[in-house]
């Protein structure tokens, strides 16, 4: 065991240098395409967790004008509690919106607001998602009302665009990593076939065929898990210094299962590559 | 040792290369096998590796039908069985030593069976002082002899040679041939498909002649053969 151990090491880290060129284009093919995996993971992640936090919350916003009166107020506050509709209402103050607006937007922006001139707001539920448009259209023309926003439906808009960058993202990918495990593939079929006469007197003096195959297989595992190790820097890197605004900051548990999911499908490729050319190429 | 029974065999493109052949070949005999090219030598020999299955038939190998044998049990077999052939099959980047040393590495064989036995191999062929020169450094007869060497450095029960003196010269043959008939003495079976009518005619073994497929001659002790096209002329 020891004697094959040190024989199937030494055979791979030969054929890795023999064929140097091809194998650095199959770990940089794994690499590029499994960081877009990787991308593509942490942007589904990242969305689906921003849009939770935004949909758990207010469905739908009235904005007061800064300088409403009390009366303007007291108007929506009580049309909004007799509208079957809205399920619950919360009215958040110009000092409670103040510091919203100082905890949510970046310091150049909130540094010219004060507290007067922070609308006040109903933060409002209504019974069904889609509701929050009637409320939107009944309230827009309200003396006092500044503005009604429904999150509900740019986060509709957002999610689409997400989902459509996620597709292109993912069928690169694919496309990729295709490429990846067919230059995988050739990279050991090359070495097979640079070294067939040897392959044959193996079988000849009755070599079995894991013996043959496993300096191979581990050679494309070798590929592949290299170019995977690129890719989880890639992606540990873009999840570290990509400005992303507060609610799509992922924590260190995303990244590490997306960094596994990357690490086990580099692996897969470069295996199912080099098992592929062998079968091929070893049949007795 | 060899038993074929009833065995035919017939190629994907339609041409027969063994039609009906039953024989036996006993432990320790040496035997020529003999045919113009195209006869179905060398399919006879590709059938004792298991390289080929046989259409019909079985083929008996240590009293095993090897038909029978599921797959990765075939290098086991392989193992019982050295082979020799023409174009000798060395490692041209691998040293006389390396080469021999290689059929044992590839069948698992600890370092230290490795250190003791080739040594004792390429004595025994006269190539223990090339033990370090590649097999291009070495004349046609004695890269055979390391073939010869890789092929019994197992002590195979069988030994195959396909025309293993087909490139080499008359004294090179000779001195082949010796290697064979001692390896022969110690109860290994030969069997040899060769054309060289002169060695045949002088080792007087048996002879067993095929053409087109068909087992012609079964002679125990036999020459070449009467009824070849040169003789006849």
């Amino acid at each position: 065991m020891r004697v094959y151990l040190r024989y199937a090491v030494k055979e791979t880290l030969a054929n890795l240098w023999r064929n140097r060129m091809m194998t650095i284009a199959a770990v940089l093919t794994v690499a590029v395409s499994l960081s877009l995996v990787g991308a593509a993971l942490l942007l589904k992640q990242s969305a689906a967790q921003a849009s939770a936090q935004w949909q758990q919350g207010t469905r739908v916003t009235v904005w007061m004008q800064p300088n409403a009166t009390a009366s303007e107020l007291n108007n929506v506050k009580t049309q909004l509690a007799t509208l079957p509709i809205v399920k619950d209402c919360v009215f958040n103050s110009q000092a409670q919106d103040y510091q919203e607006a100082k905890r949510i937007l970046p310091q150049s922006e909130w540094s010219v607001l004060s507290v007067s001139n922070v609308p006040s707001s109903f933060r409002c539920v209504p019974t069904v998602p889609s509701n929050a448009f009637v409320v939107m259209s009944t309230f827009k023309n309200e003396p006092g009302v500044y503005n009604v926003t429904a999150p509900e439906q740019q986060i509709r808009q957002m999610n689409s665009a997400i989902r459509i960058l996620q597709i292109v993202f993912l069928a690169l990918a694919g496309v990729l990593l295709l490429s990846a495990t067919v230059l995988i593939l050739n990279t050991i079929r090359m070495a097979i076939f640079a070294r067939r006469r040897e392959v044959s007197v193996m079988k000849l003096v009755g070599a079995t065929n894991w013996f043959i195959r496993i300096p191979y297989i581990t050679e494309g595992f070798i590929q592949g898990l290299l170019g995977s190790l690129v890719a989880v820097l890639a992606v540990t890197a873009l999840h570290t210094w990509y400005p992303l605004h507060n609610e799509f900051q992922l924590d260190t548990t995303a990244l590490l299962g997306t960094n596994l999911v990357v690490l086990v499908v580099g692996v897969v490729i470069g295996s199912v590559g080099s098992a592929l050319a062998i079968r091929r190429f070893l049949d007795v | 040792m060899i038993r074929f029974e009833n065995v035919s065999k017939t190629y994907k493109n339609g041409t027969p290369a063994l039609k009906d052949i039953s024989l036996d070949i006993e432990k320790g005999e040496f035997v020529f096998l003999v045919g113009a090219s195209g006869s179905g030598k060398t399919t006879f020999l590709r059938l004792l590796l298991r390289e080929e299955l046989p259409d019909r038939g079985r083929i008996l190998e240590a009293g095993r039908d090897i038909s029978e044998l599921s797959k990765w049990r075939v290098p086991y077999l392989r193992r019982n069985i050295g082979c020799v052939f023409q174009d000798f099959r060395l490692l041209p980047n691998k040293s006389v030593f390396e080469n021999v040393a290689f059929a044992l590495e590839v069948i698992g064989r600890p370092r230290s069976t490795i250190e003791s036995q080739v040594p004792q191999i390429l004595e025994l062929v006269g190539l223990a002082d090339k033990a370090k020169n590649l097999p291009g450094e070495l004349s046609g007869g004695e890269q055979q002899r390391v073939a010869v060497a890789r092929a019994f450095v197992n002590r195979p029960l069988i030994l195959l040679a396909d025309e293993p003196t087909g490139n080499l010269d008359p004294t090179n043959s000779e001195s082949i041939m010796a290697l064979l008939e001692r390896i022969n003495r110690t109860g290994t079976t030969v069997v040899m498909a060769t054309h060289d009518k002169a060695l045949v005619d002088r080792m007087r073994r048996r002879v067993i002649e095929l053409d087109h497929g068909e087992m012609v001659r079964d002679q125990v002790r036999g020459v070449y053969g009467i009824d070849e096209p040169m003789e006849i002329r």
